[in-house]
């Protein structure tokens, strides 16, 4: 097992024809995943990789079996795409494109939840589970198999943290980009849960960063339900504050989205904070989980 | 975008919001004016992007003209953390029986607009957040439905007020929660919503802040987002398509990803100063890591600069020459430190190194700012 991908799965590529789209399925075909189909409305029939094009998902899902879709989409198109994924039963989206807007975003995770359909982002670099495939733009040299599970708000660091892994042997289960957008389509917790109960993940790396109240949420979840063996770097500890206006958000989130704060929450829950990421090979090292 | 308080109030008072009588003057002369239409006394509210603006110095009464002259003078040759007052809203003042506060926002976690209200309005409402919680009331909208006004008249029935404020109240909220949909705010806020003597309403300040990422569907009137951001250098981010934020170091930063960049920054802080973030997001091309260069060398201090990108979604072969060609043409001799790891990755190496670049190949950032801190060694100015 692993989380979201295996070997079942069947990948479409939305907004295949486009430049990033061809590019970054030729990337995901050459590290082994499935990928099925794509879908560009207007170019049906023609073919990209050697993967064929449909104009609508219900066809590609009719012709192919694809079961999980990502977007390599214009922002401005994603919220139609998307909508039209989930209405053709496709379970797992992963939407890769930034500069969404917010209220389409959160349009977008309602109906997904609503429907039963797990779906990442927007604003991630995806998923990648070392040796079985990859659902995104992870560049796969930086990773190897193993048994620590990433969550990461931000695609870059997700490489890094992969990365210093790796170098010291300690390979990855699941690599999963949460995304970084203000609003985004499923909470750090409901992934934790699938690290949680993942027979092939034996501790989490959390990658936060300032911010929101993502990282204070999970530290709920963790001190309840989680039995392995946690980790977290909170990016941002230099940033400026921005010239920040307006109350409504201060009041409803209280001191929540420092990094000071989320530390704090995370250490409370019994997670190993970590100050840098290059500390993540000790960590790792230290819960023998290589 | 953030929108100043006078164009907030427009937009409020198009939609029907009750608003002060004002003018908007950039020179004295024109404030007399504007408070001489109005009549004695007006408030003067300095025109800058920050919060806490009147615990800052930036809110003065005026009851005469020689008042008025002095401190309109004063406000436009004055600085509000550090940003220029260039322009002043010279507005009428009205006698205040209580101050509300009225917010619309998106909570991020649950990903629902949310709405706040209180009866202690004012500069502290913060601390009314957190030292009187029952005082502050807010309802969430579910998208799938939307919103309607029974939703604030229930809402504001929760701080027990009496129906005929709680009428004019909801009101103001409907129309609120209109604009925040049609300008797509992530905040819409009103605070202090005053409540006058006779029992009306009068929104006497305005915030409203666009989702920069649906400016473009917005069909209605907006001002222009590049003129209003002062710093020079950021503004040449934006033009360029990338997220600059000017500090008070001299190391210059590039990094594709604001995880990587925020980490880098945090990493480079333990021992050096940077002197900038700059991140590229997904786009990167020759030309754009040129023109960063460019960007990141404006600053005449810098003495060495950190380049730290993935090729993940970034052809970084591609940035590489950008970077190889700048040096060459400007002939740039401080040290530059480049980490860059990912899809052809080995090809990037080659290029930077013939033009100079120190590349380190281990994976943690840490590594490569440690080259820098050699490099750049541990005098500083």
């Amino acid at each position: 097992m692993s989380v979201l991908i295996d070997d079942s799965t069947r990948v479409l590529v939305q907004g295949i024809t486009g430049r990033i789209g061809s590019v970054q399925t030729h990337w995901m075909l050459e590290y082994g995943t499935k990928v099925v189909a794509g879908v560009t409305p207007g170019k049906g029939g023609t073919e990209v990789e050697g993967v064929p094009v449909f104009n609508s998902v219900e066809e590609a899902v009719k012709e192919t079996g694809a079961n999980a879709s990502v977007f390599f989409v214009p922002a401005a198109f994603v919220l139609d795409a998307f909508l039209e994924t989930v209405d053709a039963g496709i379970k797992l989206i992963v939407v890769v494109p930034e500069h969404i807007p917010v209220r389409d975003v959160i349009k977008m995770r309602h109906y997904a939840i609503e429907k039963g359909v797990f779906a990442i982002g927007p604003t991630t670099p995806g998923i990648l589970s070392p040796g079985k495939g990859k659902m995104g733009i992870m560049p796969a040299s930086l990773f190897r198999p193993g048994r620590v599970g990433i969550i990461s708000r931000s695609g870059t660091l997700s490489y890094e943290f992969a990365g210093i892994l790796s170098e010291v042997n300690v390979g990855q289960s699941t690599v999963v980009g949460m995304g970084a957008d203000p609003v985004i389509l499923r909470n750090l917790a409901d992934i934790l849960e699938l690290f949680e109960r993942d027979n092939d993940t034996d501790g989490v790396i959390i990658v936060g960063e300032v911010g929101g109240e993502q990282e204070e949420k999970a530290a709920g979840f963790i001190a309840r339900r989680m039995t392995k063996p946690v980790a977290a770097y909170i990016a941002g500890r230099y940033s400026p504050q921005g010239k920040r206006m307006g109350h409504a958000g201060a009041i409803i989130r209280g001191s929540a989205g420092t990094v000071e704060a989320k530390q704090e929450a995370l250490r409370a829950a019994g997670v190993e904070v970590l100050d840098s990421p290059i500390h993540a090979a000790q960590w790792a090292i230290k819960h023998k989980l290589r | 975008m953030r929108l100043h308080e006078h164009e907030a109030l427009d937009i409020f008072e198009q939609m029907g919001i009750p608003v002060p009588r004002r003018g908007l003057a950039t020179t004295m002369h024109e404030a007399l004016h504007i408070a001489g239409e109005i009549g004695y006394p007006v408030i003067l509210k300095a025109q800058v992007l920050v919060g806490g603006r009147g615990l800052a110095g930036g809110i003065k009464v005026a009851h005469s003209p020689d008042e008025l002259k002095e401190l309109a003078e004063g406000l436009l040759t004055s600085e509000i953390k550090g940003l220029p007052v260039r322009k002043i809203l010279v507005c009428e003042k009205v006698e205040i029986q209580k101050e509300l506060y009225l917010g619309i926002t998106i909570d991020g976690y649950s990903g629902r607009p949310v709405i706040v209200v209180s009866t202690e309005g004012g500069v502290l409402i913060e601390e009314t957040a957190k030292n009187a919680p029952e005082k502050i009331a807010s309802i969430h909208i579910d998208p799938s439905f939307g919103y309607y006004p029974y939703k604030s008249r229930s809402l504001l029935r929760r701080l027990g007020l009496e129906q005929k404020i709680i009428s004019a109240w909801s009101d103001v909220i409907s129309q609120l929660y209109t604009i925040s949909i049609r300008y797509e705010a992530l905040i819409a806020e009103i605070n202090p919503l005053v409540v006058l003597p006779n029992g009306g309403l009068l929104a006497v300040d305005a915030v409203l802040e666009i989702d920069d990422s649906a400016i473009s569907r917005i069909h209605l009137p907006l001002p222009d987002r590049f003129e209003r951001m002062e710093n020079p250098l950021e503004r040449r981010g934006r033009e360029i398509g990338v997220t600059y934020v000017d500090l008070d170091g001299d190391i210059g930063l590039i990094s594709s990803g604001a995880g990587l960049g925020m980490a880098s920054m945090d990493i480079i802080a333990k021992n050096m100063r940077p002197a900038n973030f700059l991140e590229t997001g997904g786009g990167i091309t020759a030309d754009l890591l040129y023109r960063c260069m460019d960007l990141v060398l404006m600053k005449p201090n810098i003495r060495a600069i950190f380049i730290n990108v993935y090729g993940g979604i970034n052809p970084i072969h591609e940035g590489a020459k950008g970077v190889a060609r700048y040096i060459k043409e400007h002939k740039v001799k401080i040290p530059i430190v480049a980490k860059a790891l990912g899809n052809r990755q080995e090809e990037t190496w080659e290029i930077l190194r013939s033009a100079g670049v120190h590349v380190v190949t281990e994976t943690a950032t840490e590594k490569a700012i440690e080259r820098l801190y050699e490099l750049v060694g541990t005098n500083r100015e």
